[in-house]
């Protein structure tokens, strides 16, 4: 098929390519002229077919049996060519031919159409005339009827207003104000045209009508048992009636801030309530919830009314705002004079919790107040205040604790007075914070929006807090002990001193660590101030504080007990003329007021402070040796002390003892009973040597000295630490009395001793009949 | 202890209580001083350090018929002193004489050129006019103030005012170098200020235990006082209420105090506890420093102690500034029996304390670095003050004032 369709196609192509050349208007145009020399036996269909060029090539190339076929395949062309044409030629005639009937027939056919257009024409005009003569003859009466209409109507409109009093009225009864005021409106116009002449009765009565539903309508907006879309309907109507509005609106303004004032009230009674109700705690649960009903009642109800005024008053957004701000700051202000009592922290989370709803009502209501953010503010400033009062309430709290001990024990009624003194104060300090902490873990515990929001604040105020607190309890400490003021320092009593000691030195190391740890396990984080501070609560800094406290009012505690013994010496020494002493009978009395003194000093230190390692028994087995070695030698030299050659002597032991050892004598005092006491009988010991130094005394008088100190030396020895150094001391005095003494002849032994048992059993005997 | 150390060293025979710089002297640093001892025959010493820095020299020894317990040498003349004295039963005061040939006798006699003899009470010491060449003399007995006008020439000596001190008895004083009409005294609950004119009190500062009182020469206003508790305090006496400064350092009494009479807030303390501390007083005035501290309260304000000297065997009584050689003093222990061992003792403002401060305010960081730079010449310890300053524009004023309090500090010692 395919090889068929190939010279089929070929052929078509041609035949087509021919008839189209034949047909074409410039037959050179579609077959260029071939030159002779291209010509080939294809070229035969070009225009320029040469057949002499074509005959030869054709002879020559060709054997005469392919000439042969080739004449037999060319006339069988021509023949079909032929055919061909002649078929076009004979198609062609065809349709001329039918072309030409078909003119003749239309031509035949448009004859006769002139007429009938004519008579169409004629029968179109006469409808026209008719037309014209109907409408002329209607028109007339067209006109009376619309006159006639328009008179009705302006009846129907006197009729409507003579009608308006009565249908105003009608309206009154029924409460339709709406329809009222529309007809009245309506009307109204009418009224200014006419109203003077003559429908005057007719808007007088129709005025008072009105008057009454201005009236009424007054009432309905004011009336709190309408509902609000009656009382918006009114407002609108009342505004379409002319009437003057603002007004209105201000009285009602007025009207909320007076429920405002109200409010507040209800504020005060639940804190009141809750105040009350926080003493007797198991009432407080059955209490607390009518009041914060009624309040949160009350509240719903104007959060309701601010709703309606902002219906009835739709530009009013900016009073509203102020007024919700002015209700918030009002609670806020209640709270903070509530915190200035002594609240804990569920009170004060019940009352912001019933602020923070009361806000979320009028923020439901007024979205321009921004209600939270204001709300937000305040109670910042609220929960800081109560942060700093809590604090304030603490130190308050510890302040008393050693002020109430101070003054029980001026009356001198308990023995114990400073032991309770300082464990109240300390259970005070480390219990107090201990709730002050848990009282704020509540505030951040509590779910309530407001209070998450500020949650890094009341950190970082818990640990500022703090840290201002110990601060403040130290300067508190230092104002007790009348440091800044050294004038008082006698009134200031000594164990009040000591106990402040003790409870800095607990405070350090107990009650600091302890609260380290509870801020760090509830207080983190924060950082509100900002990382470069670090955090508000250093507790180094206040360990520091505290210890260099402690040390400060250790010494002073000494200092104070010194400076009376001072004073006891001062006016042993200084009384007297030693130059003319009298011979000694007896040992002097301030030895009893020295040790009693000490005694008492004894007493407190035994009450505050913890009992020291007895190192004193290991030096006591050293020290005994070294005094019961140096002692007999004393009292050998002492024995053949009537010769200038032994006093001499007697010197040289001490010279010689000295040389020995350079007793350290002021050490560093440490936080125990022996260590302080026997701090202050080393202060002493070395004023009395000073005083001695600054007289000069007779025999007699060394004497006398030479008595008192040996009497010293066993009660002091029972009492102290540290023996070689009270030794020492006890020693030195002698030493000084001896140089400064114009005929230093020791006692004899004997009388010493006779003296010294004299005065022993003379306290003895005191003491029993004391007992 | 350094200032030990280095310090130079002058035995006494016997015990003694008073030292004192002879201002008079300018071609040397001398001082006298004068022993206490009840049964022996007591001595008067002028002490001079030789040339090359490295002893005490004994420049005259003279006899002294009693104990002294106070001695002042006279500003103007380096020959005169006065001494208060005790026989053991009552208390006399004189005026002395240095013989001009002492250094050719054998045993050269003091010349006595008067006796204050209207003092019936126990005599605490004696003031000279503070400054230059002045007849005027002043002496506290317990009970009692004398003012004194000196006839040189004539050897004689008037009391020119008296009056009784009232029920307190009085321990001591100190005369104004700013105001030669004023006189501080102390007693046993207060000090006293006198107006030499009218000799009426004229003001008062309620404090008990106060031991010793001496004038600020640099600043006006200015008293420190040593006191039985709480070691020195600075006061300024237009706010008696309470002390300026309060410097707590001595375990027992404060004996004695003395300012420096060149270089503000340098004080020296001593007692009874055998050391003497050197102070240098913060400049600033109350105020001022708490509104630093509130500026800048984690930094510790620096130690306003700067060295303690202890390696005394006894209580210091006396203490004496040089005035010719600001940077030295001497102090005076009493202890006496131990002859081999000095009582006098020369120390120098030895500044090796490194001080250091952080960030006043600015972020600034500074040391302060003292060494102490050894001069081969005189073999002296002299002060250098180093001041190293870590950091960028000082700007602060208060911090300026204190590298300037450190720069007067600064010798070099040719």
């Amino acid at each position: 098929m395919e090889v068929d369709d190939v010279p089929l196609d070929d052929k078509a192509k041609r035949m087509r390519d021919l008839l189209s050349s034949f047909y074409a208007p410039d037959p050179s145009a579609s077959a260029p002229s071939f030159p002779a020399t291209h010509a080939s036996l294809d070229a035969i269909n070009s225009a320029s077919f040469d057949p002499d060029q074509y005959m030869n090539l054709l002879v020559q190339k060709s054997s005469l049996e392919g000439l042969l076929q080739r004449h037999v395949e060319m006339a069988a062309e021509i023949k079909n060519l032929d055919t061909d044409l002649q078929m076009l030629v004979y198609e062609n005639y065809n349709k001329f031919i039918s072309a030409t009937d078909t003119i003749k027939r239309m031509k035949s056919k448009i004859v006769g159409m002139e007429t009938n257009m004519e008579q169409l024409l004629d029968k179109i005009m006469s409808v026209q005339s008719r037309s014209d003569h109907v409408n002329t003859s209607l028109f007339e009466k067209r006109e009376h009827v619309e006159k006639l209409h328009r008179t009705c109507n302006l009846l129907r409109k006197v009729q409507f207003i003579y009608d308006l009093p009565a249908r105003l009225g009608k309206c009154i009864k029924s409460e339709a104000y709406a329809d009222a005021v529309r007809f009245y409106t309506g009307a109204m116009p009418i009224f200014k045209a006419y109203g003077d002449s003559s429908f005057q009765d007719c808007k007088r009565a129709s005025e008072e009508a009105i008057a009454i539903i201005t009236k009424n309508l007054q009432g309905k907006l004011f009336s709190d048992s309408e509902s609000i879309q009656a009382r918006a309907e009114a407002a609108v109507l009342l505004k379409q009636l002319d009437f003057p509005v603002d007004s209105l609106r201000a009285k009602l303004l007025e009207k909320l801030e007076q429920s405002l004032v109200d409010l507040q009230l209800n504020v005060e009674d639940i804190s009141s309530a809750s105040v009350d109700s926080s003493d007797p705690s198991e009432q407080r649960n059955a209490s607390m919830p009518i009041p914060s009903n009624a309040h949160e009642a009350s509240v719903r109800e104007f959060a309701e009314a601010i709703c309606a005024y902002r219906v009835i008053f739709p530009d009013s957004d900016e009073q509203l705002t102020q007024l919700a701000r002015d209700l918030v700051s009002k609670l806020f202000e209640t709270t903070e004079q509530y915190v200035k009592n002594r609240i804990s922290s569920a009170d004060l989370l019940h009352v912001l919790g019933i602020i923070w709803t009361d806000v979320l009502l009028m923020d439901g209501v007024v979205h321009e107040a921004v209600l939270r953010d204001h709300c937000l503010e305040a109670a910042r400033m609220v929960v800081k205040q109560y942060v700093a009062n809590t604090f304030s309430h603490l130190l308050h709290d510890i302040s008393d604790a050693l002020t109430k001990a101070h003054i029980e024990q001026k009356d001198g009624v308990e023995k114990d007075s400073l032991q309770v003194a300082l464990e109240a104060s300390k259970k005070r300090v480390l219990q107090g914070s201990m709730d002050v902490l848990l009282d704020f873990r509540q505030l951040l515990d509590d779910n309530l929006e407001l209070l998450a929001k500020i949650k890094d604040w009341i950190i970082d105020w818990v640990q500022g807090g703090f840290q201002d607190f110990f601060r403040e309890l130290d300067n508190h400490f230092i104002l007790l002990s009348g440091r800044n003021n050294s004038s008082s320092h006698d009134q200031v009593l000594a164990g009040l001193v000591l106990v402040l000691a003790q409870l800095s030195l607990f405070i350090e190391q107990t009650a600091i660590p302890r609260i380290t740890e509870e801020i760090a396990a509830s207080f983190s984080g924060g950082g509100i101030r900002g990382s470069e501070y670090g955090p508000a609560f250093v507790p180094g800094e206040i360990c520091r504080i505290f210890r260099s406290a402690g040390e400060k009012f250790l010494h002073l505690y000494i200092n104070i007990r010194t400076q009376r013994v001072s004073v006891l010496l001062k006016k042993r020494f200084t009384v007297l003329n030693w130059v003319k002493h009298k011979e000694p009978r007896e040992v002097h009395m301030f030895v009893d007021l020295f040790l009693h003194e000490l005694e008492a000093i004894g007493n407190e230190v035994k009450q505050i402070l913890p009992q020291g390692v007895r190192r004193h028994r290991r030096t006591d087995s050293n020290g005994s040796t070294t005094s019961s070695r140096s002692n007999p030698l004393r009292e050998e030299k002492l024995n053949r002390s009537n010769t200038q050659r032994a006093r001499s002597q007697l010197l040289e032991t001490h010279l010689a003892k000295l040389f020995k050892q350079k007793v350290e004598i002021f050490t560093k005092v440490e936080f125990n009973q022996e260590s302080v006491v026997t701090m202050v009988v080393k202060l002493c010991l070395k004023s009395l040597q000073e005083f001695v130094r600054l007289q000069t005394f007779n025999r007699s008088g060394f004497q006398q000295i030479q008595l008192d100190i040996q009497f010293l030396r066993t009660p002091l020895r029972e009492t102290v630490e540290d023996e070689a150094a009270i030794d020492f001391l006890l020693d030195e005095v002698i030493v000084a009395a001896s140089e400064r003494c114009l005929d230093p002849i020791p006692l004899e032994p004997p009388i010493l001793d006779k003296l010294i048992q004299a005065k022993l059993a003379k306290t003895n005997e005191q003491n029993t009949i004391s007992q | 202890m350094q200032g030990g150390s280095s310090g130079i060293g002058y035995g006494l025979k016997y015990q003694a209580r008073c030292i004192s710089d002879v201002r008079a002297d300018t071609d040397h640093t001398s001082f006298l001083t004068g022993t206490l001892s009840l049964k022996e025959e007591n001595e008067v010493h002028l002490i001079r350090l030789s040339s090359g820095g490295t002893e005490l020299v004994c420049e005259g020894l003279f006899s002294h018929p009693n104990e002294i317990w106070d001695l002042a040498s006279c500003p103007f003349d380096q020959r005169i002193f006065s001494t208060v004295y005790s026989t053991g039963e009552s208390y006399g005061a004189a005026i002395w004489q240095i013989p001009e040939l002492y250094g050719e006798l054998n045993s050269p006699q003091l010349e006595k050129i008067t006796s204050l003899g209207a003092h019936v009470g126990k005599i605490k010491c004696i003031l000279w006019w503070p400054c230059g060449r002045h007849d005027k003399l002043i002496s506290i007995d317990e009970e009692n103030l004398f003012l004194w006008s000196l006839d040189m020439p004539k050897k004689a000596i008037q009391v020119q005012l008296q009056e009784s001190a009232g029920l307190h008895n009085l321990s001591g004083g100190a005369w104004d170098p700013h105001d030669v009409n004023a006189l501080a005294a102390t007693s046993e609950s207060s000090i006293q200020f006198w107006d030499l004119r009218t000799m009426m009190k004229t003001n008062l500062i309620e404090r008990s235990h106060v031991r010793n009182v001496d004038y600020n020469p640099k600043k006006p206003h200015v008293i420190v006082t040593a006191e039985d508790e709480s070691g020195i305090c600075i006061w300024d006496i237009r706010k008696s209420k309470a002390p300026v400064q309060e410097l707590p350092g001595h375990t027992h009494w404060t004996w004695a105090v003395r300012c420096n009479p060149e270089h503000e807030g340098l004080i020296l303390s001593s007692g009874t506890d055998s050391t003497v501390n050197l102070w240098l007083a913060s400049p600033f005035s109350r105020d001022e420093l708490t509104s630093e501290t509130l500026v800048d309260s984690p930094t510790r304000q620096p130690d306003p102690l700067l060295n303690s000297y202890s390696d005394y065997e006894d209580s210091v009584y006396g203490l004496a500034w040089s005035s010719r050689e600001p940077w030295i003093f001497a102090s005076l222990s009493y202890d006496g029996r131990r002859q081999r061992l000095d009582n006098v003792k020369l120390g120098y403002v030895s500044l090796e304390i490194a001080l250091s401060w952080h960030s006043i305010s600015i972020g600034c960081r500074s040391a302060f670095a003292f060494a102490e730079g050894r001069s081969d010449k005189s073999r002296f310890w002299v002060p250098v003050v180093l001041a190293i300053i870590h950091g960028h524009v000082i700007t602060n004023k208060d911090f300026t004032s204190k590298i300037w309090r450190f720069s007067v500090l600064t010798y070099v010692h040719e």
